[in-house]
């Protein structure tokens, strides 16, 4: 699979300015070349197995009823030196849409590999288009990053994957904001009962270092979750 | 025998090959529908042109002359054998023996007529005309024959080759269509799986549960995809560490400056109990 965090310019980057109009480009329907070649290529060079074997199949039997109608010809003209001309001409003839057959065909395979390859490749990277989007949010959630997920595109598939990954991720992110919440309560509560308390000496000063760490901990998370 | 703690060992049975229908039959019923579309069509055209071979080839073959058999129709001058029979002995024939004596009834009788005939020549041939067969008689027949069983059989063998490749055509059409099918669930099975596995490991952090991520099988597809999961993973499992270890210094802390029974410190304690618990 391709480096996620390539496509979005790595993950401690913050984009600054409007986000750029995604562009379809040939390349990146090859997102997973592992995944998406091997079935494209499976599938691909099964057709081509099959078309050129019964191709060869049907050249042959027309290459049979050829030489059948050529033999005959011959035997028939034998006696005959004026009609070897007429014969010669009927044989080259045969031969000529034998080989014009054989052509039509090759086209027709080489038509038929070509466009199944296309069509394979956009139905491949509707697998791969999710997988791709989730590894992105992947990469961000290993950072701590747990910011809003958007919806796939229409046509995708792994529909179902992805809603359990998104309900995963909203419940994370959730339980991570409410947990923050949580924790900043606690930290107002404690700053309120050490000075009502009135602390002293180097205990307070732990307590104090303690919440002051605390304080940035849930300063950094309201940022990861914004 | 295995203790309950034990992992039960992973039985693949064909139930678990197809786990994400949607995808996995969209994939195996494209390349089994392709490989019959094409096997159908293309098949069509090789019965069609192999019609057409089998029908020109057996025209060629009635064409093809057998040596004839030779017609029996000069007959052999015999000469005609007279019904005369040989007048070797000069002797008069002896008269016929004289019929007995009618009883004479007493009325005015005619005397009794009698005719001699005696066949002295006739025209008539006693022996039939023998048609005159030739020496190379039974090798031509013999010829005339092998000649048309010949053709007989090569026809036959052109009909047999006919039905030969249909039947192959459809034998491999069948044996094409669900080898596809069956290779095709077990190739996307490799993606399934993982996809499938990972949703469980989703399903578990959505519930806030962090267990420990084990490795897909061998064969498996989307291992970039599954490290992709496990850093992600590894991730939240940080999270949650780094809230650990900062309440944990909050509550240490207020238990030293004396304020270990607040309770904004007993729920921190409840916190950590759960943060704790979920990522064990």
């Amino acid at each position: 699979m391709s480096d996620p965090t390539a496509a979005t310019g790595g993950t401690a980057s913050v984009p600054t300015g409007p986000r750029p109009r995604y562009k379809r480009k040939l390349s990146n329907y090859l997102l997973d070349k592992k995944l998406q070649l091997r079935y494209v290529l499976f599938v691909t060079i099964l057709s081509g197995v099959i078309a050129g074997a019964l191709g060869y199949l049907i050249y042959q039997q027309k290459r049979a009823a050829s030489e059948s109608i050529e033999k005959d010809l011959e035997a028939l003209t034998k006696a005959d030196a004026s009609q070897e001309d007429f014969q010669e001409r009927v044989a080259s003839g045969l031969e000529s849409e034998d080989r014009a057959l054989v052509y039509k065909m090759v086209g027709v395979g080489i038509g038929l590999v070509v466009i199944l390859s296309l069509y394979l490749l956009i139905m491949t990277h509707k697998v791969a288009g999710p997988l791709f989007k989730v590894s992105m949010y992947f990469d961000r959630m290993a950072v701590g990053r747990l910011g809003v997920v958007t919806p796939l595109r229409q046509g995708d598939m792994l529909q179902d994957f992805y809603l359990t990954f998104h309900q995963m991720h909203d419940a994370v992110r959730d339980r991570a904001k409410q947990d923050a919440t949580e924790l900043e309560q606690a930290l107002v509560s404690l700053r309120e009962a050490k000075n009502n308390a009135d602390y002293r000496g180097e205990k307070q000063a732990e307590l104090d270092e303690a919440l002051a760490e605390l304080d940035k901990h849930l300063a950094e998370r309201k940022k990861q979750l914004a | 025998m295995s203790t309950p703690a034990s992992k039960p060992a992973y039985k693949r049975s064909w139930k678990n090959l197809l786990i994400n229908k949607r995808y996995q039959l969209r994939f195996t019923l494209f390349m089994v529908g392709l490989s019959t579309v094409l096997m159908a069509g293309l098949g069509i055209w090789v019965m069609k042109v192999a019609n057409e071979t089998t029908t020109v080839s057996m025209a060629s073959v009635r064409g093809t002359p057998c040596p004839k058999v030779p017609a029996l129709t000069e007959a052999e001058e015999l000469p005609p054998v007279p019904m005369k029979l040989p007048s070797e002995d000069p002797a008069p024939a002896e008269p016929a023996p004289e019929p007995p004596p009618v009883p004479s009834t007493g009325i005015d009788e005619e005397p009794t007529r009698r005719v001699k005939v005696q066949i002295e020549e006739s025209t008539m041939e006693m022996t039939p005309t023998l048609p005159k067969v030739p020496t190379d008689f039974v090798a031509k027949v013999v010829g005339h024959y092998t000649c048309e069983m010949r053709l007989a059989g090569k026809i036959d063998a052109l009909e047999h080759g006919r039905s030969l490749i249909l039947w192959v055509l459809i034998g491999t059409g069948l044996f094409l269509v669900l080898g596809l099918a069956v290779y095709g669930i077990k190739m996307t099975h490799k993606v399934a799986g993982p996809l499938f596995k990972v949703s469980l490991y989703l399903a578990k952090m959505k519930d806030g549960r962090f267990d420990k991520v084990w490795n897909l099988r061998k064969g498996d597809q989307l291992v970039d995809f599954y490290d992709h999961f496990k850093t992600a993973h590894s991730g939240v499992v940080q999270m949650q560490k780094d809230d650990i270890e900062k309440i944990k210094g909050v509550i240490a802390a207020a238990e030293a400056a004396g304020a270990g029974e607040h309770a904004t410190v007993v729920e921190l304690r409840e916190m950590l109990k759960r943060k704790e618990k979920a990522i064990e």
